[in-house]
């Protein structure tokens, strides 16, 4: 929407601007998940252990990468920018947010976020000792915990994708829901990065590649670390 | 685009990929073919389970520091009565290859003699296993579970699919 077509509208409306709200950083490692959670379905679905544990890693990498990120990205990145506490998350729901006044998670999101990431970091930590050595493939720390242990951890891990798969329908659901209520276009800026928010919004910095790069060699070195089985762990 | 166009395109997106995941799902099973799968896919697939889960029970009780022979003696039984009954559960046409959700490879038709043979080498580990159980000496019981595992491995390297 241009300053002008914004003018013309009724005065209830902000003047709004396309501005800059989520990095590289958040935005690649989004899509990927995306991808990956697929792939990490799919190769389980049709045995294809050695698939499962490479796409497995790549995904504990951009866990640990999301995680780093949400200290030194950039604002919107950051946990202690948008985790917020059960006060703003009432008052999100009494509708005291404005999506157009604010930019980054809602108090709401948020939620989702920590959600999101916290239930597959439990599921990729469980594959990492799933399995039994004269049944098939194992995970990397297998050999750290007793077989029965791992039996359990394995039987986990085999029904708790559901669980992420209840979190993710809720995920995008939500998406939709409250894109279509509050008349605000989320997925365009989880793509793109940029949105129409009203002007006084600052943007968001742009992607400090050096800071990323730094973060990506450290969480794919431990995911990598992991994959070897944790010298000299195991 | 006007406010109303990507207003719907906003509610629509998310409810496409949504029908897109299911239908992904749906779909998986049509690589299967055509009728019901052989009986006998289930019937290994358990009889397998159950094999896995007493030898881990042994397993657990030599970790344990403090065995209980009475449960290693009953596994190292499933396990010697469940290899015998290997035999009747993989008709030709029941496996992998057939198109079925199973990780039996057409290995086991192709080499029936190595078959057999791992099969048999299966019944006289476990039966060895019985053996030491019943003297009750861990140490041995340990060494006993490192062939026993190995008549595991034996065949899975071959004829079961590949785990890397
Ligand atoms: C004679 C060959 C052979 C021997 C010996 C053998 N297995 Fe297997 N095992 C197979 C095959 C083939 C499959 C795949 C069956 C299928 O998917 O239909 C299998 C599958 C399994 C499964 C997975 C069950 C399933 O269908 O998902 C487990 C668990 C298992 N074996 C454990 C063991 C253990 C433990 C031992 C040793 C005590 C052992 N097996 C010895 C051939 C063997
Ligand atoms: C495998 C499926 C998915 C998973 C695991 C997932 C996970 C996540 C996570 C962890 C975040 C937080 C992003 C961050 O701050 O780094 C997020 C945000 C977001 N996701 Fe997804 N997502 C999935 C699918 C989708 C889909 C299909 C869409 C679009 C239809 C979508 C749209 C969004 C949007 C718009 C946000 C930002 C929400 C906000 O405004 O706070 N996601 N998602």
């Amino acid at each position: 929407m241009t300053t002008e077509a914004a003018a013309a509208a009724p005065a209830a409306q902000t003047s709004t601007r396309s501005i800059r709200i989520w990095d590289w950083p958040v935005r690649l490692v989004h899509w990927s998940i995306v991808a990956l959670i697929a792939g990490m379905y799919l190769t389980a679905e049709n045995s294809e252990w050695g698939w499962h544990m490479r796409l497995g890693h790549v995904l504990l990498a951009l866990l640990i990468f999301r995680v780093i990120w949400g200290f030194v990205g950039t604002e919107t990145a950051r946990f202690g920018s948008f985790v917020k506490g059960p006060g703003a998350v009432l008052g999100y729901l009494r509708g005291a947010y404005d999506y157009r006044r604010n930019k980054g998670h809602s108090p709401l999101a948020a939620l989702s976020v920590l959600a999101l990431l916290g239930l597959m970091f439990a599921q990729v930590g469980m594959g990492l000792f799933a399995g039994d050595p004269y049944d098939g493939a194992t995970g990397p720390l297998n050999p750290l915990v007793g077989v029965m242990t791992a039996d359990t951890i394995t039987e986990t891990h085999e029904w708790f994708y559901w669980v992420i798969f209840a979190f993710i329908a809720l995920h995008i659901t939500a998406v939709g829901v409250i894109g279509a209520m509050q008349a605000t276009n989320l997925i365009g800026p989880m793509i793109g990065g940029t949105g129409e928010k009203a002007v006084e919004v600052e943007a968001n910095q742009p992607t400090p590649w050096g800071r990323a790069l730094g973060a990506l060699a450290v969480s794919a070195g431990i995911a990598f670390w992991v994959y070897l089985g944790a010298p000299p762990l195991t | 685009m006007t406010g109303k166009t990507s207003f719907r395109l906003i509610a629509i997106t998310p409810a496409i990929a949504l029908l897109a995941a299911c239908g992904g799902e749906a779909g998986d099973s049509a690589t299967q073919p055509a009728g019901d799968p052989p009986a006998e896919i289930e019937q290994r697939h358990d009889n397998f389970e159950e094999i896995g889960d007493s030898f881990k029970a042994i397993r657990a009780q030599l970790e344990s520091g403090d065995p209980d022979m009475a449960v290693i003696q009953a596994s190292a039984t499933d396990i010697h009565e469940r290899a015998g009954r290997l035999d009747g559960y993989f008709p030709e046409g029941s496996g992998r290859d057939a198109g079925w959700d199973t990780e039996a490879l057409a290995t086991i038709w192709e080499q029936p003699e190595e078959f057999e043979a791992a099969k048999a080498k299966l019944l006289e580990e476990s039966e060895m296993m019985m053996t030491v159980a019943a003297d009750g000496d861990a140490a041995a019981i340990g060494e006993q579970a490192k062939a026993l595992g190995g008549a595991c491995k034996n065949c899975h390297d071959t004829f079961r699919l590949d785990d890397d």
